[in-house]
């Protein structure tokens, strides 16, 4: 049944698929035709993750959005051929080949950049004896960072002024309810009870009527936010000052960085860094509006939940501009210009995993597993030689072949080498030759059967094809779990193993065996002493 | 007969056989318990790893003292060799636990810590490597891979229970398990360190390793017809001799490529071909002296072909 003309046309087929091979594999320079991961070239893997809880559902359009986001900061930063990709469980991937602050990418890409204004309702500071100090807010763990042998507690509406000695007066004092142990905000006491009250500087007296009680401090575990809380209205949170790390209660949010037209770095006219920000006109009126009704209060400029800076409101604000000014660096001025041109984030992410390999490390695994690869297959192919003579020519035929569709496949549908991936492929060059090795043994028996060569050959190869392809599937089999379940190199592993596999299957069903029947035309290519048998055959 | 044929007594001696399995799988076993855990990479664990080259040769000892210094006791350091030819010490991998450090070390404390080195002994260039893994992240990546493990032991069991005999899907998967035990065994032993590309070369080891079982499985299918008097046994017992030469060359064509790997590899590869090494040597023989004896034990307990 077979037919010389099918035969023919098959390694045809393969010549052509060679050419083409060829052509992907010189298209640009030899040495560019194969990409390589970014643990092999160098550069800075990110693995974002959306947080759940802070942001609600996920959506695949709010993704989407994000990734946008980030290519475009990533554009801004300048790297070349960033690939951002979202893998199974929605961890956003971005990797910046070349990239060397892994640092500063972090910051950066993974910023969500929420811009709010909100009114300043007081920073807290706690007195021991006749000193006062600022107290921080631990978010993570939802604390008032209080000194425990603090006597009082209060709120200051201007803290800078408070320390420099000026008279300010307190908006709220923190007192614990004895009920519940709850955290609450007390309206300040009169100007001479609480003179009173530092007299006496007794903290464990104070009468406590609910009647004073300005809200309660609830936090939120999941979303890391303290609110005040009043009848189950938030109205307020507590966020930190990123300059002094105070805790400092706001209010809502006034306007936000939907609003905002242009955020630009630079210096202001007495050389302090600063970044301008410049509203689009409809928040105008707003901003107006604020400043108008707020003289003498200080507005807070919240990135991300940090208090940036918190500007004292002198005069209405009429031309739409603020500015966020205390930035210790121009680089950090610069990162939140980027941050707020690109826009805010719908979700929020957490970084997952940060990745740099260097330029030099991953160049030596390439060139110490290209040395293992062509010794393995020079031995391999004298192996072969060796144990199965003749047949042995068919193997390297077979191998080049197989190296070379590989190649040209890898290298026309771009898909980057990777570490692993390099064992991978050291890897199915030892499994291409395993499918010969079945055909050969295979054709041998059935010669010794008494059969004809060509008889043989028909059948050696009826008999592998069984075996050889469920051998083969199983490895697919766990090719694709490992697809499914691994990040990064280990895709590349299980891409380049899946490769390998089903290629150097194509190779010696179709190309060896027409190989091998045309050839058996050839009255030598069939003689017991080229297929390996002189040994044995006692004759 | 024209040609030597091979006649061992694979069956017969299939305690023999049992027995070489059980006392390697319990040297792994005593391994693991001395060690008291594996050597589990920051994939695993999360924390930050470094990789630095110095100015000159250093030892382990010498970081681990600087590192002390600066508030970092319990600091992972280990010597890179990049390759079997060239031994250089000047290059180290440290790496510090989330664990130790509350949460990962952050730019300013790397800084710090790259300063300490710079100033002491001398550092040259970048980093060469800098990696941060959130815990979280690699709790994940645990459960993961052993979701792609139990996900790849499935697939392979339902495609052989399909292609042969349910029992043989079995035999197969309790072969696999044998050699993925035999694989961590040595890991434990040696203490080398298991990451994803460990668990990347197991699940590969579990695909490639099943292959020589295949072979088997298929020539007792195909001499199970013709059994006579041999029966079941004298049928697994021929099909292995069958199938001995077979199985032995392309165990050694897959071995050859990935010893030289191990020969010449950098520690990263090293890694990869280490288990895929131990693997593919498991795998060999547990797909004759594990899968097929425990098809004939079954046959014998439950008969379903003459014994």
């Amino acid at each position: 049944m077979r037919n010389k003309k099918v035969n023919v046309a098959i390694i045809v087929i393969f010549i052509l698929i060679i050419v083409g091979c060829f052509y992907y594999i010189f298209r640009d320079s030899i040495s560019n035709s194969i990409k390589l991961g970014l643990d092999l070239n160098g550069g800075t893997q990110l693995i974002l993750k959306p947080i759940e809880e802070e942001t609600g559902e996920i959506t695949e359009e709010k993704l989407e959005y994000t990734i946008g986001i980030i290519r475009d900061r990533v554009d801004k930063l300048g790297v070349s051929e960033p690939l951002i990709t979202k893998d199974n469980f929605n961890n956003i991937i971005v990797q910046l080949p070349g990239v060397e602050d892994p640092d500063n990418a972090k910051k950066i890409i993974g910023k969500t950049a929420r811009l709010e204004f909100r009114l300043v309702e007081g920073t807290f500071v706690s007195r021991k004896g006749n000193s006062w100090d600022i107290v921080e807010f631990d978010y993570q763990n939802g604390e008032l960072l209080i000194d425990p042998e603090a006597e009082e507690t209060i709120l200051i509406e201007d803290v800078n002024k408070f320390f420099q000695g000026e008279s300010v007066p307190s908006t709220g004092r923190l007192a614990t309810n004895p009920e519940n142990n709850a955290l609450v905000l007390l309206y300040p006491q009169s100007q001479d009870e609480s003179d009173e009250s530092i007299n006496e500087s007794n903290a464990d007296e104070p009468e406590f009527n609910p009647e004073e009680i300005m809200g309660t401090l609830e936090y939120n575990n999941d979303t890391n936010e303290m609110f005040l809380v009043k009848d189950g209205e938030e109205i307020g949170e507590i966020l930190i000052d990123s300059r002094t790390g105070a805790a400092t209660l706001v209010g809502p949010a006034l306007i936000t960085g939907d609003e905002l037209a242009n955020a630009v770095a630079g210096y202001d006219n007495y050389g302090n860094i600063r970044v301008g920000l410049s509203f689009k006109e409809e928040a105008d009126d707003t901003f107006a509006e604020i400043t108008t009704n707020n003289i003498g209060r200080n507005l807070a400029i919240a990135l991300d939940e940090e208090i940036e800076s918190a500007p004292y409101i002198r005069v209405p604000i009429t031309d739409g501009e603020a500015e966020i000014t205390g930035i210790t660096s121009i680089e950090e001025a610069k990162n939140i210009e980027l941050v707020l041109q690109t826009g805010a984030f719908p979700i929020d992410l957490h970084l997952e995993e940060s990745i740099y390999v260097g330029p030099t490390l991953g160049m030596d695994s390439l060139r110490y597993g290209l040395y293992a690869g062509i010794t393995g297959l020079i031995l391999i192919i004298a192996f072969m030689f060796f144990y199965y003579k003749g047949l042995g020519i068919y193997s390297m035929v077979g191998l080049l072949v197989y190296i070379i569709i590989f190649w040209g496949v890898i290298s026309a549908i771009g898909a980057p080498i990777t570490l692993p991936g390099i064992a991978g492929i050291i890897l199915t060059i030892g499994m291409a030759v395993d499918a010969n090795v079945i055909i050969f043994e295979r054709i041998k028996e059935e010669i010794l059967k008494e059969k004809s060569p060509r008889a043989a050959i028909s059948e050696g190869f009826k008999g592998a094809l069984r075996t050889i392809i469920d051998s083969n599937i199983t490895t697919l089999v766990a090719a694709g779990a490992l697809y499914f379940f691994g990040e990064g190199p280990i895709k590349g592993f299980a891409v380049t193993l899946s490769l390998g596999v089903i290629i150097s299957m194509v190779v010696s069903l179709l190309f060896t065996r027409s190989g091998i029947f045309l050839m058996s035309g050839i009255p030598k290519m069939t003689t017991h002493s080229f297929l390996g048998l002189a040994r044995r055959s006692g004759e | 007969m024209k040609f030597k044929n091979f006649n061992f007594d694979f069956i017969g001696k299939r305690k023999i056989w049992f027995l070489i399995s059980l006392v390697v799988i319990l040297a792994g076993l005593i391994g693991f318990f001395v060690r008291g855990s594996f050597n589990l990479g920051i994939d695993f664990l999360g924390g930050s790893l470094m990789e630095v080259k110095f100015e000159r040769d250093t030892s382990t000892a010498e970081i681990r003292g600087i590192m002390g210094d600066i508030g970092y006791d319990n600091v992972i350091i280990q010597r890179v060799e990049t390759n079997m030819v060239k031994a250089e010490s000047d290059r180290f991998i440290i790496r510090i636990k989330a664990e130790d450090s509350g949460d990962n070390v952050d730019g300013e404390e790397k800084d710090k810590i790259l300063d300490a080195l710079d100033s002491k002994i001398g550092l040259e260039g970048n980093l060469l490597q800098d990696r941060d893994v959130d815990p979280g992240f690699s709790s994940k990546l645990v459960r993961n891979a052993f979701i792609a493990i139990a996900i790849g032991i499935a697939g392979i069991l339902i495609y052989v229970a399909i292609r042969f005999e349910f029992r043989s899907g079995i035999a197969a998967i309790l072969a696999l398990i044998h050699d993925v035990l035999i694989t961590l065994g040595v890991y434990a032993i040696l203490n080398r360190e298991i990451n994803t590309s460990t668990i990347a070369a197991i699940l590969t080891i579990i695909g490639y390793s099943i292959n020589d079982t295949i072979v088997v499985y298929d020539r007792i299918r195909e001499n199970t017809p013709m059994a006579g008097k041999l029966g079941y046994t004298g049928v697994v017992n021929n099909s292995l001799n069958q199938t001995l030469s077979r199985s032995i060359n392309t165990s050694l064509t897959t071995l050859i490529p990935i010893v030289l790997l191990l020969i010449l590899g950098t520690t990263a590869l090293k890694d990869f071909a280490l288990a895929l090494t131990v693997g593919v040597i498991a795998g060999t023989y547990s797909s004759m002296f594990v899968a097929s004896p425990i098809l004939v034990l079954w046959n014998n307990r439950f008969p379903k072909y003459k014994k």
